[in-house]
C-alpha cells in the first residue's frame, strides 16, 4: 500500500449557512491521480480550495503526512495549484512566471535557471522564455500553468479545472499530456473536473461527489461497473436505472421478468435499483427477447446508434451497431453480467428513464452547467 | 458626407485650442496689450522668474497638488483594496457609492461645508487659526481620493481573484502576493489616478478658496485676484508654460495605459535580448521600482517639510490681506516691498518675520472670509465704505499711533473723512478718482471737460460704460447734480431714465475689457480711474491718442491699511504700517500701482515726481480745494440693503430691455 499524503477527515464547510462539504473523509495516496468528479456546484472546488489553503473547514481536519495544516496558510504548504483560469502574471514574462515559486525561494541563479530551463522543456514551451505570457495561446498559457505548479517540486498538485477553456481536441491532447507529466513526475495529482469522460481516462481514483457529500471512490472500471447508487450510475456514463425486487441470490425481477445476475447479498424480497448500461442490452427478434417494446426514436452518433425502447412505458436507451427502424416492436437480451444491482438511496427513482431524454436537451443544461462556474 | 465630417473635425479642433494658441502668442507680445502684437519677446517669461510672490504661489500650488496627490494614491489604492475585498454586497455597494458622491458634490459646496467643519472642529480644539495649509491639504486629499478609487477599483475587479492565490500558492506571504503581483497589474490604474489627483488638484480654485489659511495662497487664488487690475501678460508666460506640463503629463499617463506599456517593454526585451543580455530579473526590477518610489517619496517629504517650515515653524510671523497686483512686487525692476520688509525688521531688529501675502479680489470676498472667522489677518487694505462698515461691526482694531510715526507724513486733506473721522482705525493707503478717458484722434476736445461727453450722439457706438450699478448710476447722478448716497427712490428713477437715454450711444457696457477696447481704438470714450488711463497709455496702438480728465463733481474712493480685530501681533502689524509708510516703498507702490499716494513723503519726491512725469502729476494730484469736503460729498457709502437691492432691479431694467 503507498503512503497516504493527504487525509481529510470529517471535514464540514457552509458559506452563509449553507452547507457545502458535509463530512467529507478521503485519503490521498502517494504518487496516484486522484479526480475529484461532481456537477458543478457539488464542493469539489472547495474541497480542492481546502487542500490548497484558501479555505479553512468549519470542523474536521486536514493532515499532511499525519501533521495537522487546518490553518497553515497556503504559502507554507507543499502544495501547488493550476488555477482555473491559469492566473498567470501578466506583468511577467514566461520565464519569471516559471520561476517565480524559485525567486520566493531565494533559489541561487543557476538553479533557477536550470530548472526553469527543464519545466519549459517538459512542457515543450523551450523557446517562449521572453514572451508575454498575454501574447500566449490558450493551451500554451496551460502548460506555463502547470510548470509555473510544478516547478518548486510540491508533493500535490492541485488541477481546479485546467481543461474546462480548452476546446475539445485541445483538451484530449493534454489530458494524455497530464497524464505523462504525472507519471514522470510521480507528484500526486488532484483534479478537480465535472466531465466524465475525462475522469475515467485519467484517473487511477476517481472521487465522485454530489451536493458535498462523497458518493463513491474508486477506481475508474469500479466506478463505471459498480456504481454505488443511482447518482453515480447516472453521472458517469448512461444507464438505465430501474426498480427491481431481488428474490434470491444472483435472481432479480423487474420490467416484469426474473432475470439471473451476479449480485448476492441482499434480503429476500428486497426492493434494488437496478442498473443496465445501453452497450450491454442486445437487440433481438420480439419473440425471442427476453423484454419486448417500441422503437421511439433512432440517433446516429457515428460509431453507433442510440435507440430509445418503450417496455412497458420505462424508456430505455440502447447503444447498438444494429441498424432498427421507429415503430419497429423488438425484443432486447441482457446477459448476467450485465445487470448491476444497488441498493435504494435517496437518488433512486431521480435518474435512468430516458423518457425525456434528447440529445440536444443533454447538450443545453451542459453549457448552463458550464455558464454557473 | 466624408468632406463635412473632415471639416467638422478641423473646426473642433480650431474651437478647443484656438485659447491656447492666442495666448501662447501673446505670451511672446513684446507691449503688454492684447490688442497689438508689436514684437517677438521673451520679456514677459523674464519677468515671470522675477515675480517673487507669483513663484511662491507657484511652488505652493505645486507643494500641494504633489502632497495631495501622492497622499491621496496612497489612501485611495488602500480604500480601493479594502472595498473591493469586502464580503458584505450591499456594504460594498454602499461604500462605492459614497465614495462617489463628493466628485458629484458641486465644488462650492465641498468647500464651504469642508470650511465649516474645519472652523467647527477648531473650535472645538480651541485653536485660533482654523484653517492653514493642512486644511488646504485634507480638502484637496478629499476631492481627489474619489477619482483614484474611481482608476483603480474597476482595475481591482477586472484582475483575475485567483492571481494573489496564485501567488500565495507559490510561496508568497498576502503582503507579498500584494505587493509582487496586484501593484504591479494596479500600477497603470493607480498612476493614472495619481496625474488625475496631481492635475485636479493642481487647478482647484473653488474649494481652495474655502479651506485655504492665512499666509498659503495658491495659483488659481492669486490670478483670481488680479483682477483689480488686469490680468499681467506674465500670467500668460504661465499658463502657457503649465499647458506644456499637463500635456506633458498626459502624454506620460497615455504611456502608462496597459497596452502601450507592453509594448515598449516587449521592445525594451527584445533590445536587451539582441544586446546578449538575459532579461531583467524581477530582483533588478524591484530594485528599479524601489528606487524609483523612494525617489518620490523623498521629494514629498523634502516639500512636506519645506511646507510646514515655510508656515509654522518661524516664530514671527505677519499675514497680510491685500487687493491683487496693488503692492510693488518685484517684478520690471521694482522693489519688492515684501521682501525688502522682512530684511529690514531683521536687520532693526535682529529677528527673522515671515511675511504671509495673500490676496482678495473685492472687498466683499474679504469681509466674508474675515467674518467667518476661519482666519486670521494682521493687517488689511480695505476700501473706505467696507471700512466703515467693519468698524460698525466692531472688526478692527484702533491703531497705536505710536507705533506708526510716519502716519505724520500723511497729507493734511486726509483728515475728518467720513468713514473714519477721528482716523484712529485706518491709514490711507491709496486714493483713486473716476475721470473720463478719451481718444484725441476721434473726439474733439471741445467736447471734452463734462460727464456730457458719456451721452454725446456725435461718437454714438464708440462710448463705453461701467458693468456694475453704482458705478454706472453714479455717472448719470454726478452728470445731474444728484446725491449719489440718496435713499429716495425717485431720485434712482430718475437716474435710470438718464441711463436708458444714453444706452442708444452706448457701445457696450465693460470692466476690465476696457483696457483691450480703448488702447486698441475700438471705443473712443470711457469712464476710468485714472491710475488706469495710465496703464491704457503705455499699451496704446499708434492710431489711439489717449487723453484724461475730471468731470465735476466725480467720484472718490480710498484704499487705506487696517488691523482687523483677529490681529495676532498688533505691534508687529503696526510695524508693517509704517514701513508701508516710509519713503522707499510708499514710492515703489505708488510707481507700482499708479495710483495716487496721500503720503507727502511721496509725492512731493523730486525722484517720484520726475519718474511720473508732469502730466501724470497734474493728473494724479490736481490739488484739490477741500479734498476731505469733496471726498465726503461725492464718495459712494455703504447703503442699506434695501436701496441696494431696488438699484440691482434697476440695473437690471436697464440690462434687459
Amino acid at each position: 500500500m503507498a503512503k497516504k499524503i493527504i487525509e481529510l477527515k470529517n471535514i464540514t464547510k457552509s458559506f452563509d449557512g449553507q452547507v457545502v462539504l458535509d463530512d467529507i473523509c478521503l485519503d490521498i495516496y502517494d504518487n496516484e491521480f486522484l479526480t475529484l468528479l461532481g456537477p458543478s456546484g457539488c464542493g469539489k472546488t472547495t474541497l480542492l480550495r481546502l487542500i490548497g489553503g484558501f479555505e479553512t473547514p468549519d470542523a474536521g481536519d486536514i493532515l499532511f503526512l499525519g501533521q495537522r495544516i487546518n490553518d497553515l496558510p497556503p504559502h507554507k504548504r507543499n502544495v501547488n495549484t493550476v488555477f482555473q483560469r491559469y492566473a498567470l502574471f501578466p506583468h511577467l514574462s514566461v520565464f519569471e512566471n516559471v520561476a517565480f515559486a524559485l525567486r520566493e525561494r531565494k533559489a541561487p541563479r543557476e538553479e533557477i535557471e536550470a530548472r526553469v530551463e527543464e519545466m519549459l522543456s517538459m512542457v515543450a514551451l523551450t523557446g517562449f522564455e521572453n514572451r508575454s505570457v498575454t501574447r500566449l495561446s490558450g493551451g500554451q498559457q496551460q502548460r506555463v500553468a502547470i510548470a509555473r505548479a510544478l516547478v518548486g517540486r510540491p508533493r500535490v498538485l492541485l488541477l481546479d479545472e485546467p481543461l474546462a477553456a480548452l476546446d475539445l481536441k485541445l483538451r484530449k491532447d493534454m489530458q494524455q499530456e497530464l497524464k505523462k507529466i504525472q507519471k514522470a513526475t510521480g507528484v500526486t495529482f488532484v483534479f478537480v473536473t465535472h466531465d466524465q469522460e475525462e475522469a475515467l481516462s485519467m484517473s487511477d481514483t476517481i472521487v465522485v461527489i454530489s451536493e458535498g457529500r462523497i458518493q463513491q471512490i474508486g477506481a475508474s472500471t469500479d466506478v463505471y461497473n459498480e456504481p454505488k447508487n443511482a447518482f453515480v450510475a447516472d453521472f458517469i456514463g448512461e444507464s438505465n436505472i430501474v426498480d427491481g425486487v431481488m428474490l434470491a441470490d444472483r435472481s432479480v425481477s423487474f420490467s416484469g421478468h426474473t432475470f439471473d445476475c451476479v449480485d448476492g447479498g441482499f434480503e429476500r424480497n428486497e426492493p434494488v435499483d437496478v442498473v443496465v448500461r445501453p452497450e450491454d442490452v442486445d437487440i433481438v427478434p420480439e419473440d425471442k427477447g427476453m423484454l419486448r417494446g417500441v422503437v421511439t426514436s433512432v440517433t446516429f452518433m457515428g460509431v453507433h446508434y442510440e435507440v430509445i425502447v418503450d417496455i412497458g412505458g420505462f424508456k430505455w436507451m440502447i447503444q447498438t451497431t444494429d441498424f432498427v427502424d421507429v415503430d419497429e416492436r423488438i425484443g432486447l437480451y441482457i446477459e448476467p453480467d450485465a445487470i448491476h444491482i444497488m441498493k435504494k438511496s435517496e437518488y433512486s427513482g431521480l435518474y435512468g428513464d430516458y423518457a425525456s431524454f434528447s440529445n440536444e436537451f443533454d447538450e443545453l443544461s451542459d453549457a448552463e452547467s458550464e455558464a454557473e462556474e | 458626407m466624408k468632406k463635412a465630417s473632415k471639416v467638422f473635425t478641423v473646426l473642433m479642433f480650431a474651437f478647443l485650442f484656438a485659447p491656447i494658441a492666442i495666448l501662447l502668442l501673446f505670451s511672446f507680445n513684446e507691449a503688454r496689450s492684447l490688442s497689438v502684437f508689436s514684437g517677438f519677446s521673451l520679456k514677459w517669461y523674464r519677468e515671470l522668474f522675477r515675480d517673487t510672490e507669483t513663484l511662491k504661489t507657484v511652488r505652493n500650488t505645486l507643494v500641494l497638488a504633489v502632497c495631495a496627490a501622492g497622499i491621496s494614491t496612497v489612501m485611495g489604492t488602500a480604500a480601493a483594496v479594502g472595498i473591493h475585498r469586502m464580503r458584505n454586497k450591499y456594504l460594498r455597494s454602499a461604500l462605492d457609492m459614497v465614495t462617489n458622491i463628493p466628485m458629484i458634490d458641486p465644488d462650492i459646496i465641498t468647500g464651504i461645508s469642508m470650511m465649516l467643519m474645519f472652523v467647527f472642529v477648531s473650535r472645538l480644539l480651541g485653536l485660533a487659526n482654523s484653517l492653514s495649509f493642512a486644511t488646504l491639504l485634507i480638502a484637496h486629499i478629499t476631492f481627489c481620493l474619489p477619482y483614484v478609487i474611481l482608476q483603480v477599483l474597476p482595475k481591482l475587479r477586472q484582475m483575475d481573484a485567483s492571481l494573489p492565490e496564485a501567488a500565495m500558492d507559490l510561496g508568497c506571504t498576502p503582503w507579498g502576493a500584494f505587493w509582487k503581483v496586484e501593484l504591479p497589474e494596479l500600477m497603470p490604474a493607480i498612476v493614472t489616478g495619481m496625474i488625475m489627483a496631481f492635475t485636479l488638484s493642481l487647478d482647484d480654485f473653488v474649494i481652495s478658496y474655502f479651506t485655504t489659511g492665512t499666509g498659503f495662497q495658491t495659483l488659481p487664488i492669486r490670478i483670481y485676484n488680479m483682477t483689480k487690475k488686469t490680468v499681467t501678460p506674465d500670467m500668460y508666460a504661465l499658463a502657457t508654460l503649465i499647458f506644456f506640463v499637463i500635456l506633458a503629463l498626459l502624454l506620460l499617463s497615455n504611456l502608462t495605459d496597459r497596452e502601450d506599456s507592453q509594448r515598449i517593454r516587449a521592445a525594451r526585451k527584445a533590445r536587451r535580448a539582441a544586446k546578449g543580455r538575459p532579461p531583467m530579473s524581477p530582483r533588478r526590477q524591484r530594485a528599479l521600482y524601489t528606487a524609483g518610489g523612494a525617489l518620490v517619496l523623498a521629494a514629498l517629504t523634502a516639500s512636506l517639510i519645506f511646507a510646514v517650515t515655510e508656515t509654522d515653524d518661524k516664530p514671527q510671523v505677519l499675514n497680510v490681506y491685500n487687493w491683487g497686483e496693488y503692492i510693488s512686487d518685484g517684478s520690471e525692476g521694482t522693489m519688492d516691498v515684501v521682501a525688502e520688509f522682512e530684511r529690514w525688521y531683521q536687520r532693526q531688529y535682529g529677528r527673522p518675520v515671515q511675511v504671509n501675502y495673500t490676496t482678495f479680489a473685492s472687498n466683499e470676498d474679504m469681509y466674508a472670509k474675515l467674518s467667518s472667522g476661519a482666519v486670521s489677518y494682521d493687517v488689511i487694505i480695505p476700501s473706505d465704505y467696507m471700512i466703515a462698515r467693519m468698524i460698525s461691526e466692531d472688526m478692527l482694531l484702533p491703531l497705536d499711533l505710536a507705533n506708526i510715526p510716519n502716519a505724520q507724513y500723511i497729507s493734511e486733506d486726509f483728515q475728518g473723512l467720513y468713514y473714519d473721522p477721528e482716523g484712529v482705525y485706518s491709514v490711507p493707503y491709496a486714493y483713486g478718482i473716476v475721470g473720463i478717458i478719451y481718444n484725441a484722434n476721434v473726439v474733439d476736445p471741445a467736447d471734452a471737460g463734462t460727464w456730457d461727453l458719456l451721452w454725446n450722439e456725435k461718437y454714438a457706438g464708440q462710448i463705453l460704460q461701467f458693468n456694475n450699478s453704482r458705478d454706472a448710476f453714479g455717472t448719470a447722478m454726478y452728470r445731474a447734480g444728484l446725491d449719489v448716497n440718496t435713499t429716495d427712490r425717485a431720485v434712482w428713477d430718475d437716474a435710470l431714465d438718464s441711463l436708458m437715454e444714453q444706452r442708444g450711444v452706448v457701445r457696450s457696457y465693460v470692466m476690465d475689457e476696457v483696457y483691450n477696447m480703448m488702447e486698441a481704438g475700438e471705443a473712443a470714450v470711457a469712464p476710468y480711474y485714472a491710475g488706469d488711463y495710465f496703464t491704457m497709455l503705455d499699451a496704446q496702438a499708434p492710431t489711439v491718442d489717449l487723453r484724461f480728465y475730471y468731470p465735476d463733481p466725480t467720484n472718490f474712493y480710498i484704499d487705506a491699511m487696517c488691523i482687523p480685530a483677529c490681529c495676532q501681533n498688533k505691534t508687529l502689524a503696526e510695524t508693517f504700517i509704517n514701513f508701508m509708510l516710509s519713503a522707499g516703498p510708499a514710492i515703489a507702490n505708488a510707481e507700482y500701482t499708479y495710483y495716487a499716494s496721500p503720503n507727502t513723503l511721496v509725492y512731493e519726491d523730486p525722484d517720484y515726481i520726475d519718474e511720473m512725469g508732469p502730466e501724470a502729476m497734474e493728473i494724479l494730484y490736481p490739488g484739490w480745494d477741500d479734498f476731505a469736503r469733496q471726498y465726503n460729498a461725492y464718495a459712494y457709502r455703504n447703503l442699506d440693503a434695501e436701496t441696494l437691492d431696488y438699484i440691482n432691479t434697476l440695473w437690471e431694467t436697464l440690462k434687459i430691455n
